[in-house]
């Protein structure tokens, strides 16, 4: 049935605000965890860091006290809500385990986006970016083999495979190559727009877990593997960010950030199987309805244009995890070698040889040592095998199969 | 209802250029643009993408007047403000008679029209700056962006009026003077009261004391 969060009432912002038992919550059990509840945590956390972020950098743009209380108000409420998602990590889980988990958010949700983008610029954007993440998977596997003898597909379980993606050593792009083209604010589907702000948000912070965690390790091949994919995540965003049109206003955006927020909460309801988790998303779907009216109010008086001019009549279809091995297997078959210059897609082939991408590579892969080369190399000699966790048959480009 | 918010639900096209993209079946063809007033030897390419532009206006004057009427502390002035609105809004639904009368698509969103979009953002932004200001640097600021958006509102019309004349073909010629003859005096009435109601609120103040 559509549902449209303009058209339902929400809970009263004054009546929203937790106390500290009710937001310092039990996390899940690691052991009977499902991975996609794990993932859809991991997914909210990032949405409610970006909306948090959006807000703040609104509120530095204006003085207008109206507006610079509402936006403390509900950003205020964001944080418990934050604060509630993200404290149902387990501290049992590792940082690496954790980091395996952020990894496969990254696979199956751009998958699933990708795999549902009406845009075909966007789609061949989220592609690009499935198979670098991709690859990430498989480094962070061997390193949590070899650092902490532990296997991946604990935490993924057969949901997602292992195996190795777009090399993370050619990853690596000039800044300028990871420039994109942005949708149009009038023409482009709503989906396309939620997508882009999805992935922008889950990227983000991906890169802020990245940077944040990994000098905490003492490992060597541990802190440069970190730096390097963090480097990477840095480009993602880059990439993601670009999508967005520019021309957006910040009350649009603000409006936009809470519509993303009850989409998703919208979304996850429907496929989440932790009850107590289910319930999680409902309260804050039904927060956010709050946040939404109260953006588009402001939206209303300080811009004249009503929420229904720039939003649907109903939520799109929702956004699920699920298992997207075909999908990923059809896109490395057939983009592995897939490059770009500025925002253009080209394939290694038609590069050419004073292209800017390969002055980066130069500039950043010389000296011998790349960690994500590095680290498989390490689990080879100490262990003898290479961590790969394949289910639908052998690595679709036969080039990378294993001799 | 005249559109005030081209979607794709409502058929939105663009143009695409150097960084903007849209799916296929959004993008305006070049080949439709150009045929725009070629009875009347115009360039059809620029004609298009001005029409959109001039309806963009109006429609961001729409807004505009809904922003100011609700933010006024004047009653005459928040009249006037709902008056002039509801009549732009009248002005963006003769534009998008006269882009289907000249075989134009009314929910292209040009290049210039997404500039005239986003220099009106900026006028609005200016309220972001109110927690600095006091409530008279705040009415003035909100007549400013009325005059501003009327001058350019004006000058589009004015634009049209000429191409009437000097275009020889009769349809084209038709077209422009209706809806010209619909609005001109309008227009008229809405540059004049903003800029002789800024002038004389400004005098007014000047000849007292503090």
């Amino acid at each position: 049935m559509a549902f449209n969060p303009l058209t339902e009432r929400g809970i009263p912002i004054d009546k929203q605000l937790r106390n500290w038992s009710q937001l310092n919550v039990t996390p899940y059990d690691p052991e009977t965890v499902d991975p996609y509840t794990r993932c859809r945590i991991i997914t909210m956390n990032g949405i409610e860091v970006q909306s948090i972020l959006n807000s703040h950098q609104f509120a530095r743009n204006t003085d207008n006290p109206e507006v610079k209380a509402k936006l403390a108000f509900t950003r205020r409420v964001e944080q418990q809500q934050q604060k509630a998602v993200n404290w149902l990590l387990s501290g049992k889980e590792s940082t690496i385990e954790l980091t395996l988990a952020y990894e496969q958010v990254a696979i199956d949700l751009t998958a699933f986006l990708a795999r549902n983008e009406p845009d075909p610029y966007i789609k061949q954007t989220l592609d690009f970016g499935l198979l670098e993440d991709f690859d990430h998977l498989y480094r962070y596997a061997n390193l949590a083999d070899l650092i902490e003898g532990k296997k991946a597909d604990k935490i993924t379980r057969n949901y997602t495979e292992i195996m190795p993606g777009r090399p993370t050593i050619v990853e690596h792009r000039h800044p300028f190559d990871d420039i994109r083209c942005h949708y149009d604010c009038h023409t482009a589907d709503p989906l396309t727009k939620l997508h882009a702000l999805i992935i922008t948000a889950a990227e983000q912070q991906t890169m802020n877990f990245y940077m944040n965690v990994g000098p905490q390790y003492q490992e060597p091949i541990a802190r440069a593997l970190y730096q390097e994919i963090a480097m990477i995540e840095e480009q993602h965003v880059t990439q993601y960010e670009s999508l967005l049109d520019p021309m957006e206003s910040w009350f649009q955006r603000e409006v936009f950030h809470h519509y993303m927020e009850c989409y998703l909460y919208y979304s996850f309801m429907q496929t989440e199987v932790d009850r107590r988790i289910k319930d999680l998303w409902e309260l804050h779907l039904n927060q956010e309805i709050e946040h939404l009216r109260i953006a588009g109010e402001l939206m209303k008086k300080y811009t004249g244009m009503d929420p229904e001019e720039i939003l649907p009549k109903s939520l799109p279809e929702p956004t699920r995890f699920e298992q997207n091995k075909d999908y990923v297997r059809e896109i490395l078959a057939t983009q592995l070698d897939l490059r770009t210059m500025g925002p253009t897609f080209v394939m290694l082939d038609q590069l050419p040889e004073d292209a800017l991408y390969w002055q980066y590579q130069e500039a950043v892969n010389s000296g011998g040592f790349v960690p994500s080369e590095q680290v498989v190399k390490d689990l080879q000699e100490k262990s003898g095998y290479r961590i790969a966790f394949m289910t639908e048959g052998p690595h679709p480009v036969e080039s990378m199969r294993e001799k | 209802m005249p559109t005030l918010f081209p979607t794709k639900e409502m058929g939105a096209k663009t143009l695409p250029t150097l960084m903007t993209i849209a799916a296929p079946e959004q993008q305006m063809s070049l080949d439709a643009l150009k045929s725009l007033g070629a009875e009347g030897k115009l360039n059809g390419l620029l004609l298009g993408n001005l029409l959109s532009a001039f309806t963009q206006l109006e429609r961001d004057a729409v807004h505009l007047y809904r922003v100011v009427a609700s933010r006024t502390q004047y009653d005459d002035w928040r009249a006037r403000y709902e008056e002039f609105g509801k009549e732009s809004e009248t002005h963006v639904r003769i534009y998008e008679e006269l882009i289907t009368r000249l075989g134009g698509d009314p929910n292209f969103v040009s290049p210039m029209a997404r500039m005239c979009e986003h220099k009106s953002n900026k006028l609005l932004d200016t309220l972001l700056l109110s927690g600095s200001v006091d409530e008279l640097t705040l009415e003035m600021t909100g007549l400013e962006a009325v005059i501003a958006a009327e001058h350019q509102c004006h000058s589009n019309w004015e634009l049209l009026s000429a191409l009437a004349e000097t275009v020889a073909d009769t349809t084209i010629k038709g077209a422009l003077q209706d809806a010209v003859n619909q609005v001109m005096p309008q227009e008229d009435e809405h540059l004049t009261w903003a800029k002789t109601t800024w002038q004389k609120t400004l005098l007014g103040l000047l000849a007292t004391p503090a």
